[in-house]
């Protein structure tokens, strides 16, 4: 059991951020693909909510619950701005928006678990 | 799945390939916007075209794209009367390529575009990297 949630809850949000980064790095690549569709991953409240507090076990072979890890999944025709002629629903200005908002989030994590790292290392000195 | 950051600056090096390549059609046919044929009544140079196609890479989990071929562009070739020309038929006129300079220029400007979208997610996800990393220095 970790002393500080917090500490864990961001890392594993930077897993998510990381993993949304990898999806929007797929769309703008796939940006000029007849028929691809932009896919994006769930939200990271809906992943959280999934999943519970771990249970203890004997043996680390043993049945638990892990943190899931978010899957890309594929976006809503509406949600989309925009649908070429060749059927590609990739817009690079929503993705370029999607990848500020994860450089932000992930910024902010960065910066928060450093201030955290700093509080440790005054408690010690 | 492997790291997704790393697999984010492969699946964009995969895009900037593919942009790169499409800028050197485009560059082909802008260079050959006048090229006719050689004898009388040849056929000129033929627009070329590039497609796309998204791939599923094993190693990182994700869709890359790469260039799924480089065709010819079927459309018709335009005329131009220049009896002098070698390529000239009987009647004077010369086939002339079928490329047209202003579409190509705007297919340039979005490759471009499509070029720099890429790199910037590439930086991010550098800079991410980065950020994790000075994590470790303090």
């Amino acid at each position: 059991m970790e002393p500080v949630f917090l500490t864990k809850l961001m890392s594993h949000n930077n897993d998510w951020l990381s993993v949304r980064q990898a999806t929007i790095a797929e769309n703008i690549a796939n940006s000029n693909t007849p028929g691809f569709r932009s896919r994006d991953v769930e939200p990271f409240t809906s992943v959280i909510s999934k999943t519970q507090l771990a249970m203890a076990a004997t043996n680390s072979g043993h049945l638990g619950t892990v943190m899931e890890v978010a899957e890309p999944t594929d976006v809503k025709k509406g949600e989309s701005w925009l649908v070429t002629h060749s059927g590609n629903s990739v817009s690079v200005e929503q993705e370029l928006m999607k990848a500020g908002e994860v450089a932000r989030n992930h910024a902010l994590n960065t910066s928060i678990s450093k201030s955290f790292h700093r509080m440790y290392l005054a408690s010690l000195k | 799945m492997s790291d997704p950051l790393s697999a984010a600056m492969h699946i964009s090096s995969s895009g900037l390939r593919a942009q790169s390549e499409r800028l050197r059609v485009v560059s082909e046919n802008l260079a050959n916007a006048r090229s006719t044929g050689k004898a009388a009544g040849d056929d000129p140079y033929s627009r070329k075209t590039i497609t796309f196609e998204s791939e599923f890479d094993r190693a990182h989990q994700a869709s890359m794209v790469k260039v799924k071929g480089i065709g010819t562009d079927k459309s018709p070739y335009t005329v131009e009367y220049e009896p002098g020309h070698p390529a000239a038929d009987e009647d004077g006129y010369v086939k002339m390529p079928n490329v047209n300079v202003l579409m190509e220029l705007a297919d340039m400007r979005e490759t471009n575009r499509s070029y720099e979208a890429n790199l910037k997610v590439m930086t991010q996800a550098r800079e991410m990297v980065m950020r994790d990393i000075a994590l470790l220095r303090d």
